[in-house]
């Protein structure tokens, strides 16, 4: 199966926008979208997904937004979904101004966009936008459904794309965690040992990870992994001059949940 | 790639300028709207330059229009200046029509002119 697109899902809250700007930039990036088209992607999803962080839950109870980006012959194809109450009015919204701007965003900015939803049904803005891809593949990404989660959650074809998207995004997350310089540098070559991984070792042929932050800490899931899967990302580590996510990590550790699948945890501190 | 960060630079005497660096949306929003708030109630001319901003949403765009209504109707100059501005900075105000209703005036030596001067925006 080619599984060339994109499946993110983070918690409805302000500072998850920036992670999910950042990766749709690298993924935009890497098949093919122009500076102005990177642009509008940034601009078109951060609308979107604003729309979701003010609208779809109750304060103080942020449900997923669940962004897929599926490149299609043409274009991409961007959904940004959440499983809120519809649209929730929230009395004196300092905001107001800025949602009669986001929509029109992004009418100005795709090629069409369309919403749906209602009560109960959670909202699905769809959006379009035409560029000159690269020829790497084709066919849009079986993408399964996400399940509820707090930290960020994603499901990528291995290779260079989800090389560009983990990047910016662990480098996202690591900078909110503040993580000093050289550390942020060690989280990229966890992000670079999974995405260089063969799809051969992930159930399903898609790079799938989770990550939790805070409190100056990066807690990593990768998989579901077939078995064995653990190990040979971790001996990809192993680079000249010892150095070892085992080294570079203050844990890791290797979880089999059943005789199919297992998943890596790496957790790496500021 | 971290959140973005908002200043305000008092150098241009007797205007407080508010300067970005990074992306800013609906997270920094609120501390853009509190400096606005401050800056109104302190009274000085203000200028919001956003040229070092990377990515601005339509979050600080509502944040800077109430500011500048807010400030005028103080009787309170209040200026956007934009001088090699990131693309999707400037591309959302072209879209959204702001470059020429604003007006967004191409440095901060215009942006401070006008503030300085108090008239309200066209």
């Amino acid at each position: 199966m080619t599984a060339e697109g994109l499946q993110l899902t983070v918690a409805a809250l302000p500072e998850n926008l920036a992670v999910v700007r950042q990766a749709l930039a690298g993924f935009a990036e890497t098949i093919g979208f122009d500076d102005n088209g990177i642009a509008n992607v940034k601009t078109i999803v951060t609308e979107a997904c604003t729309n979701a962080v003010v609208h779809a839950y109750p304060e103080g109870k942020p449900g997923p937004i669940e962004v897929i980006a599926k490149p299609r012959a043409a274009d991409m194809e961007i959904t940004v979904r959440d499983r809120g109450e519809g649209f929730q009015p929230r009395p004196a919204d300092p905001d107001e101004d800025s949602l009669r701007l986001g929509l029109p965003l992004i009418a100005a900015l795709s090629d069409s966009f369309e919403i749906t939803g209602g009560a109960g049904h959670g909202t699905e803005v769809r959006m379009r936008l035409s560029y000159e891809r690269h020829a790497n593949g084709d066919g849009p990404a079986g993408v399964p459904d996400a399940p509820e989660t707090v930290g960020t959650r994603m499901s990528i074809a291995p290779g260079e794309t989800a090389r560009m998207v983990l990047s910016r995004v662990i480098g996202a997350l690591a900078t909110r965690a503040d993580f000093s310089i050289d550390r942020l540098s060690d989280t990229v070559l966890i992000g670079d040992a999974v995405s260089a991984h063969a799809a051969a070792d992930f159930s399903g042929g898609t790079v799938g990870l989770e990550i939790l932050d805070g409190d100056g800490r990066l807690d990593v899931r990768i998989g579901p992994l077939v078995p064995g899967g653990s190990e040979r990302i971790l001996e990809g580590l192993e680079l000249p001059g010892g150095t070892s996510l085992r080294k570079l990590a203050t844990d890791v550790e290797v979880t089999r949940a059943d005789d199919e699948q297992e998943f890596l945890r790496v957790v790496i501190d500021s | 790639m971290g959140p973005g960060e908002i200043a305000i630079d008092h150098a241009d005497g007797g205007v407080a300028v508010i300067t970005f660096s990074g992306e800013h949306d609906l997270n920094t929003a609120p501390e853009l709207r509190q400096r606005l708030e401050h800056a109104i109630g302190v009274g000085k001319p203000i200028v919001v330059d956003l040229s070092g901003a990377a990515f601005i949403d339509s979050s600080i765009i509502g944040a800077v229009l109430d500011g500048r209504r807010e400030a005028h109707q103080r009787g309170i100059g209040f200026a956007v200046a934009l001088s090699g501005g990131a693309q999707p900075v400037e591309r959302v105000l072209e879209v959204t029509n702001l470059t020429a209703t604003l007006p967004v005036h191409p440095s901060r030596e215009a942006a401070v002119g006008e503030a300085r001067s108090g008239a309200p925006g066209r």
